[in-house]
């Protein structure tokens, strides 16, 4: 009998569990007016079909293939928005504000937030976690010239995430940021 | 007066940079360059045979070939997709990484002690 | 989709001259390094963008030039053996194709000469009317003249390896030298008369 009642419980209660569950899922805006004004813009929507057409085409015998399918495991979608202007204070913070309140939903938790004053670039990163697993991702950079915002659905691992850098070809230059040349009035 | 005006004149020739795009645009097309082989494609031709008694034939074979080659095309859209989703993929992949990494340096400078932890969940 | 440039440290070399292209960048670029192939090109481009620019006299010619420049400069890194003999093949080879080009062409283009002053303006802040009209007189020369002017003045080289750059007599420089200067400093108003015509325009 008690099991019945229990049973008959949660069997009530569960439809409102299900439609409370948050969404790993933002909605970006299109950012149109930003997008005009950069010099360069990045948009990526990868669903979980495109991700499972890209894994197809890695190979698992290349490192940098190898460690994107260890990634790509248990995601569902990437969503990236980025922008860069040729001059500071380009966008305001208001323009991500749309993004950022969607991130005070339940289920969301501010993992990391930066503040640097030396590059001042702003990086705050979420995480939603279910079930004590981690079912999304967002991230926010903001700097003088260029913001990103990242949401990945799924299970992520921000370890092998981090360690990516550098494996994808891009060359790391070791050079110091060149001064302004002076201007040659030579006699 | 002489050595004013060549002063002016040095002045108003410096040195101007191209627009960034050029720049990007430049950088990318010299240095593919270094890094691809010369790839002239086959460049084959087939020239129809049009005498009288090849005719049939020859669109029977017609037939077959476009059915053939919509299938190639098709299998080649498709590689050419996946292979695009790929590099997006990596893409992406990387752009986080670089943000995190961001985000990973500033504790590091802040935190000397937490230089050597694993960063993430 | 368009790749980012990988460090913000990329976007601030793009519209300057880094002064820090090495012999040891230089090795690694004939290597084939592909990172110091580019920082080759970012030390460089202003000089022949620039040459090309005031030569031929339109941004179009000039970024075409520029490409091909560095193109065949692409094909010939082995020959280089430092940056002084890049320096100089740069500017030779610019100079020569601009030269070449010119005499082919009947007609010098005017349009793009606003473009022309917004870049020098941003450059360095300086009068950009005297500079547009310094610019015009400039197309107004003859190609070798104006070759051997901005190899001078942009460039900063002595008559010698102006010579040696053009391969061209050095009396011959010397004469280009002043009767070009000359040509300039008579069509060009003192600064003081120029303010009050430009009022008055």
């Amino acid at each position: 009998m008690r099991n019945c009642i229990l049973g008959l419980f949660f069997a009530l209660i569960a439809p409102t569990l299900v439609w409370a569950a948050p969404s790993p899922r933002l909605v970006l805006p299109e950012f149109t007016a930003l997008a005009q004004k950069a010099t360069e813009s990045v948009t990526i929507t990868l669903d979980a079909a495109l991700l499972a057409m890209a894994g197809r085409f890695l190979n698992g015998n290349d490192p940098q293939d190898a460690a994107t399918q260890e990634i790509l495991k248990g995601l569902q979608g990437i969503y990236i928005r980025s922008y860069t202007f040729d001059k500071d204070a380009a966008y305001q913070q208001s323009d991500i504000d749309a993004v950022r309140n969607q991130l005070s939903a339940p289920g969301w938790n501010r993992l990391v937030q930066t503040r640097s004053r030396k590059s001042q670039a702003n990086v705050d990163i979420y995480i939603m976690v279910v079930n004590n697993q981690a079912t999304g991702l967002a991230l926010i950079a903001s700097e003088p010239r260029q913001f990103t915002i990242v949401n990945i659905v799924g299970a992520i691992d921000l370890d092998k995430l981090h360690k990516l850098e550098g494996q994808f070809g891009v060359p790391k230059l070791d050079i110091d940021v060149p001064k302004a040349p002076t201007p040659s009035v030579k006699k | 007066m002489s050595e004013e005006f060549e002063s002016r004149l040095r002045a108003a020739l410096r040195p101007v940079a191209p627009s960034p795009e050029f720049t990007r645009n430049l950088i990318a097309r010299v240095t593919a360059d270094k890094r691809t082989e010369a790839n002239t494609p086959g460049g084959r031709r087939r020239n129809p045979k049009a005498t009288a008694w090849w005719l049939s034939a020859g669109m029977a074979v017609s037939l077959l070939m476009a059915v053939g080659v919509q299938q190639h095309l098709q299998e080649r859209r498709e590689t050419e997709r996946g292979l695009e989703a790929r590099r997006e993929v990596i893409e992406a992949l990387r752009m986080t990484s670089q943000k995190l990494n961001l985000a990973y340096e500033v504790i590091k400078s802040q935190s000397p002690s937490l230089a050597d932890d694993k960063p993430g969940v | 989709m368009r790749i980012l440039c990988a460090l913000d440290k990329d976007k601030l070399t793009l519209n300057e001259a880094p002064q820090g292209f090495s012999d040891e960048h230089l090795a690694k670029a004939r290597a084939g390094d592909t990172a110091a192939l580019a920082l080759l090109i970012r030390a460089h481009q202003r000089t022949v963008y620039s040459l090309a620019l005031r030569l031929l006299g339109t941004r179009e010619l000039a970024e075409d030039l520029t490409q091909d420049v560095f193109m065949q400069l692409n094909g010939n890194l082995k020959s280089i053996a430092s940056n002084t003999h890049l320096l100089f093949w740069l500017r030779q080879v610019t100079s020569h194709r601009a030269i070449d080009q010119l005499r082919r062409r009947s007609r010098i283009e005017m349009t793009s000469l606003d473009d022309e002053v917004q870049l020098v303006g941003t450059a360095d802040g300086g009068d950009p009317l005297l500079q547009r009209h310094l610019q015009q007189l400039l197309l107004e020369l003859s190609p070798p003249a104006r070759a051997v002017l901005l190899l001078r003045y942009q460039e900063d080289l002595d008559p010698v390896d102006i010579a040696r750059t053009l391969d061209m007599p050095v009396n011959t420089v010397k004469s280009h030298l002043k009767r070009s200067l000359e040509i300039l400093r008579q069509r060009t108003p003192p600064p003081e008369r120029r303010r009050c015509e430009d009022k008055s325009t």
